[in-house]
């Protein structure tokens, strides 16, 4: 079990909300989701991967059989659900300094939701809800969100450079290889294995990789 | 908000870099416990001299103080807190970073490779409880005071005991301290320098009740959002005191009276390899468009002769600019040109690259990349990752082309939360750079570059000027880490507590 898979930190959070006040949270997603310029702050933060919140009615948890016991829930349940890089622990802070009005709209009318600062309260809520991810799996262990992205934009910019200057004069050619570089210099970053998100993480990942031989 | 801090229960080395004090010469010492009861003792002889941080007798300040010869602090690993016989309770309100020691912290830190701890001085093979140091004006001062420290530990009656094991100028191991001082030019003036010729020590964070905050907080606060610069809030270097979180900080341990107006302390031995360095710079100067200087600026974030800003003096021609205004400016308006700026004019590193040591190590407003207002405040990523920075240089460089002289620097970083912020710039944004949009690429200067897989940094152009950015390759590692551990640094009402045997949590 980690939350942990290669740079990424996988995160489940459910928290319940009243029913009768899931329309205002929906209200705000869809605004969010209409007005991108609300989600400035989080698309700045690049250590994400993506973010997702849903709301789950009373009586909308799946039902798959008709043995299975119906649940009476008082409450409706927000999902939020996250992939990025590094851990809540070590990132917390920066989620919370950067967008905290973000994190408050998002999470209102939740039960018991303390709001972003004061800090521990807020961290400890997180934790309390947080539903530990149980298998993970990581394609790309070593590529950050920043990498993935990088990358598309080489991938993208060398096919064009080679299709525009491919046969061009050695000097053109020269020219347009430097104007490349210049177009990808903040996309040249190694990719190399993680730092070491925590002590005991590494400890299990050293554990699991004895067990592969 | 103002704050008046209580500076007569502060250790002085919190608040004050002695180096910038004409404090020239220091020793560190450290120690173990054997008996509780006498080494408490111990603790409290040294208490009586311990240097707070009162303001002292200055032309122009209320004549309370005169400034002493020599200064003398005193810090605890957590294992010399339990030696000393803090109850459980206590003990267990520390943070983890601090109960493991620096040591067990090396996956984390990148103390690998000639920077592992089985590489360090033999006095890291001891059991550490107690770091000293003493500050001096000059050398008599420093033995003097040095003299009087040994008598308290004989006189201690084998309660404690002065540990050996540093490593000194001429080949010895087993020194029983470690020296440090500035450094001098040919005529002999003393220098900010450290050996690879930088200047160092230039924008220590500025924190809410410090004195003449209006005059230094420029550039060394927190930069707010009309371009403006506050202090930060005490907590994030003085436990007891409310933090940029808008709370007490969590590391303190119980009960309040011993973690109040204490801190904790980061000590680092780096030794620094001049030879390779030289060799690195000269090397590298070759294929790059400008000076050798200004290639070294590029990496620091700031020039070596004068600490120029490299964003504001970002080549040949921009920095003989700088340096005639500079000349022509007043002593304030020298700090001023060293310290006020940020990187929104060079948002794109053109100017002072991602990977410059500066900018690394405090981005300012820089994270938000330009995305006009997208965080709360410029410095919501930057903010709780500052440290305070002490420390001199130590040994002398015999031989320029050589590593293996005995020269580098005593680190010392000064933070309410170890993880949080010292070892989060050190992990993250020296040998790491995601937040920085460089993946993998280390800082040059600090990072742990692996000899086997030499790493590399771009040093930005600006974008559209059809220019190709530089590369920096094969980079070799030009620091390494030779001892060190964290420590707790109490204020004087804790050591008295402690020295007592009166620290009691319920």
């Amino acid at each position: 079990m980690s939350n942990i898979a290669g740079k990424a930190y996988a995160m489940n959070v459910i928290t319940p909300i009243r029913w009768y006040t899931t329309w205002t949270n929906k209200l705000f997603f869809k605004a969010a989701t209409l007005l991108p310029s609300t989600l400035k702050g989080l698309q700045t933060l690049s250590l994400i991967h993506y973010a997702r919140w849903v709301i789950i009615p009373r009586n909308g948890f799946p039902h798959l059989d008709s043995s299975q016991p119906k649940e009476d829930l008082h409450y409706a349940y927000m999902l939020f659900f996250s992939n990025f890089n590094g851990s809540w622990d070590q990132y917390v802070d920066s989620f919370t300094f950067a967008i905290p009005s973000g994190l408050d709209l998002f999470w209102k009318w939740n039960v018991r939701y303390p709001k972003s600062v004061p800090l521990t309260p807020f961290h400890n809520y997180i934790r309390h809800n947080q539903i530990d991810t149980a298998h993970y799996y990581n394609a790309y262990p070593m590529a950050a969100s920043n990498d993935v992205k990088s990358a598309q934009k080489i991938k993208k910019a060398l096919i064009n450079f080679n299709a525009k200057s491919s046969d061009k004069s050695p000097e053109d050619f020269l020219q347009d290889y430097y104007q490349l570089l210049n177009d990808l210099q903040h996309h040249f970053g190694d990719m190399k294995p993680t730092p070491i998100v925590s002590l005991s993480s590494y400890e299990v990942k050293k554990r699991y990789e004895q067990t592969q031989f | 908000m103002t704050k008046d801090l209580d500076l007569t229960d502060i250790q002085g080395n919190i608040i004050k870099a002695y180096g910038a004090y004409n404090y020239q010469k220091a020793r560190y010492l450290f120690l173990r416990v054997n008996n509780g009861d006498k080494g408490r003792k111990f603790v409290g002889a040294i208490t009586a001299k311990v240097t707070t941080a009162i303001s002292w007798n200055k032309s122009g300040n209320d004549p309370t103080v005169e400034k002493p010869t020599a200064t003398t602090n005193i810090a605890f690993t957590y294992v010399g807190l339990k030696a000393l016989e803090l109850p459980t309770a206590s003990l267990r309100g520390f943070p983890e970073d601090f109960m493991m020691g620096m040591a067990k912290r090396k996956d984390i830190l990148g103390d690998d490779g000639p920077s592992a701890p089985e590489n360090w001085d033999n006095i890291w093979k001891e059991r550490v409880h107690i770091w000293m140091s003493i500050n001096a004006l000059n050398t008599e001062a420093l033995i003097e005071r040095y003299n009087w420290v040994v008598q308290q530990v004989e006189a201690s009656g084998g309660g404690v005991t002065l540990l050996t094991g540093h490593r000194g100028d001429n080949g010895e191991d087993d020194l029983p301290y470690q020296e440090a001082s500035v450094l001098y030019d040919e005529s002999g003036e003393s220098t900010p320098k450290e050996h690879f010729g930088f200047t160092d020590g230039i924008g220590d964070p500025v924190f809410e009740g410090q004195t003449n905050i209006a005059a230094r907080v420029l550039g060394r606060g927190k930069l707010m959002r009309d371009g403006s610069w506050a202090p930060l809030a005490t907590g994030e270097f003085l436990l007891g005191h409310v933090d940029e979180a808008m709370e007490y900080p969590k590391t303190s341990p119980s009960p309040t009276l011993l973690a109040r107006n204490g801190t904790y302390m980061v000590y680092r031995k780096l030794h620094e390899n001049v030879g390779t360095f030289n060799r690195f710079l000269d090397e590298q100067s070759k294929s790059f468009p400008g000076s050798k200087e200004m290639l070294a600026a590029k990496l620091a974030g700031r020039w070596r002769d004068n600490g120029a800003p490299v964003v504001k003096a970002p080549d040949d021609a921009s920095k003989a600019e700088w340096d005639k205004a500079f000349e022509a400016t007043d002593f304030a308006g020298k700090k001023r040109m060293l310290t006020d700026f940020n990187y929104n004019d060079d948002i794109h590193g053109a100017k002072c690259p991602y990977s410059a040591h500066l900018r690394r190590i405090n981005p300012r407003g820089s994270l938000e990349y330009g995305v006009t207002d997208a965080y709360e405040t410029p410095g919501a990523l930057v903010n709780r990752r500052r440290i305070l920075r002490r420390g001199l240089p130590y040994g002398s460089v015999k031989d320029a082309t050589r590593d293996d002289g005995n020269h580098g620097i005593i680190f010392m970083a000064l933070n309410a939360d170890i993880q949080r912020q010292f070892e989060f710039v050190q992990q993250q944004w020296i040998n790491y750079a995601n937040d920085f949009k460089e993946g993998n690429d280390k800082e040059v200067l600090l990072g742990n570059h692996d000899a086997q897989h030499p790493g590399k940094v771009v040093l930005q152009v600006e974008p559209g000027s059809g220019k190709p950015p530089h590369f920096v390759n094969n980079i070799p590692r030009l620091v390494e880490t030779r001892g060190g551990d964290y420590f707790f640094v109490p204020s004087i009402t804790a050591l008295k507590l402690i020295a007592a045997g009166m620290v009691d949590p319920t």
